[in-house]
């Protein structure tokens, strides 16, 4: 691995990205800033002394997200094709969620964009909240996807959530137990569950003849032949909540997740 | 921007919601909106049984929640809109239950109304929910349908 923005010598340097192809890219960025109940209350009141605190931030990280190249070194300047900004504001938790997305046809990628976008925005939701709050914090922000270009898509690795199981009300949750060794979750959802009698299941990686979801099925398939149901044409397979089939490649620590045509609506 | 700022919201939940769920939250206080088409999808009593006695509807957290968004973004790329709302109810359902529920808003209604159509036909055919139903003859996990694919596949064929 090696970084693009030095060169041989190891000096900063601008990638030159005028021989790439033009591709649809997308980035999907997320934070939160951590405030006092009571802060958070008169957000959703709008009684902050500043007025109306989300609309605020939310041009402000669009705006953010143009000027990217003026606030990063490296960074080329991009005509972004959209920008957004949203916000969550979760009483629960006690913040106050941020999260970006940017897109366009372009040569490099937009995640910088994006990041800016979600850092500014978070800034601005401080600014805008300081005079009755100065513990704020600001904090997790990260790319959470990102699509388009010759490195392939990236997804972060969902946080575990609850799967809503046929058994019990809207309960039963299983999650996949950590390894130290490289290592896939396997995950078996509805009908196929049930004819494969487990929710959850930890391969590791060296098991695999092949580190792609066929050499996971034939993993499985070694291991139980219950799971040969997983050849049947009708299984269906999503890497990390991607729709992926038999070539999609597997790395440590994915979720890979085997379920039937879906049902839903 | 030139362009009208993305204004998606999907809600997947456990909790009832009414026939009418989403109107005011979709108009706030906009004066702009010209057309609100909604659809409002029930749980019925005969499906592949004649006595459905009710039904439990599983999902896959997280997936089911952004391949929702995504849907609803490539609506909103495919027509001018102005609002899309998707709600999908998990967990046990009883028949006559609203079990899904899509509003879209746009200036003109055939914006609307079409983009309200392919949301339905993309969540049935892409969306990770399965559905168990319940019978006095026992349970058993629905299948799929040609219909539904071949509904969803008209969107890829022609242009709106």
């Amino acid at each position: 691995m090696q970084l693009t923005h030095l060169n041989t010598h190891g000096e900063a340097n601008m990638v030159d990205v005028g021989d790439k192809h033009e591709t649809r890219r997308e980035a999907v960025a997320s934070g939160r800033i951590v405030m006092h109940p009571e802060t958070l209350q008169l957000l959703s009141d709008g009684a902050l002394p500043k007025g109306d605190v989300l609309a605020t931030a939310r041009i402000a990280g669009i705006q953010a997200a143009k000027r990217t190249h003026e606030l990063i070194p490296l960074c080329h300047a991009l005509a972004l094709s959209k920008v957004s900004v949203d916000f969550d504001v979760d009483h629960a938790n006690g913040w106050v969620n941020v999260s970006a997305l940017c897109r366009l046809n372009g040569r490099t990628g937009v995640e910088m964009e994006a990041l800016t976008a979600v850092s500014v925005a978070c800034l601005t939701l401080y600014d805008m909240c300081k005079a009755v709050d100065k513990e704020m914090r600001i904090e997790a922000v990260q790319l959470d996807s990102k699509r388009g270009g010759v490195r392939g898509d990236y997804q972060r690795a969902p946080t575990a959530a609850p799967i809503v199981t046929g058994e019990g009300a809207t309960g039963e949750v299983r999650l996949g137990e950590r390894s130290v060794s490289p290592c896939v979750r396997v995950k078996f959802l509805a009908e196929l569950r049930e004819r494969v009698g487990q929710s959850d299941v930890t391969i590791p990686l060296d098991k695999l003849p092949s580190r792609d979801v066929a050499g996971l099925k034939a993993a499985l398939a070694e291991r139980d032949t219950r799971f040969s149901v997983l050849s049947d044409q009708r299984a269906l397979c999503a890497i990390n909540q991607v729709m992926a089939n038999d070539t999609s490649r597997i790395t440590d620590e994915d979720e890979v997740a085997f379920f039937p045509p879906v049902t839903g609506g | 921007m030139a362009d009208a700022v993305l204004d998606i919201a999907v809600e997947v939940q456990a909790a009832p919601f009414s026939m009418d769920y989403g109107y005011e939250a979709t108009l706030q206080q906009r004066t702009d909106i010209g057309a609100i088409v909604s659809f409002t999808g029930l749980v019925r009593d005969f499906n592949e049984t004649p006595d459905v006695t009710g039904l439990t509807l599983e999902h896959y957290p997280g997936m089911t929640e952004r391949t929702l968004a995504a849907i609803g973004e490539q609506a909103w790329e495919r027509w001018s809109l102005q609002a899309v709302r998707i709600i999908h109810r998990v967990g046990h359902l009883s028949p006559g239950d609203p079990i899904v529920r899509v509003l879209v808003a746009s200036a003109h209604r055939r914006d609307a109304f079409n983009a309200c159509d392919f949301i339905m036909d993309y969540l049935k055919t892409q969306a990770p929910f399965w559905k168990k139903e319940h019978s006095r003859e026992g349970a058993y996990w629905v299948k799929e349908r040609d219909s539904d694919q071949q509904d969803a596949d008209r969107w890829s064929s022609s242009e709106p």
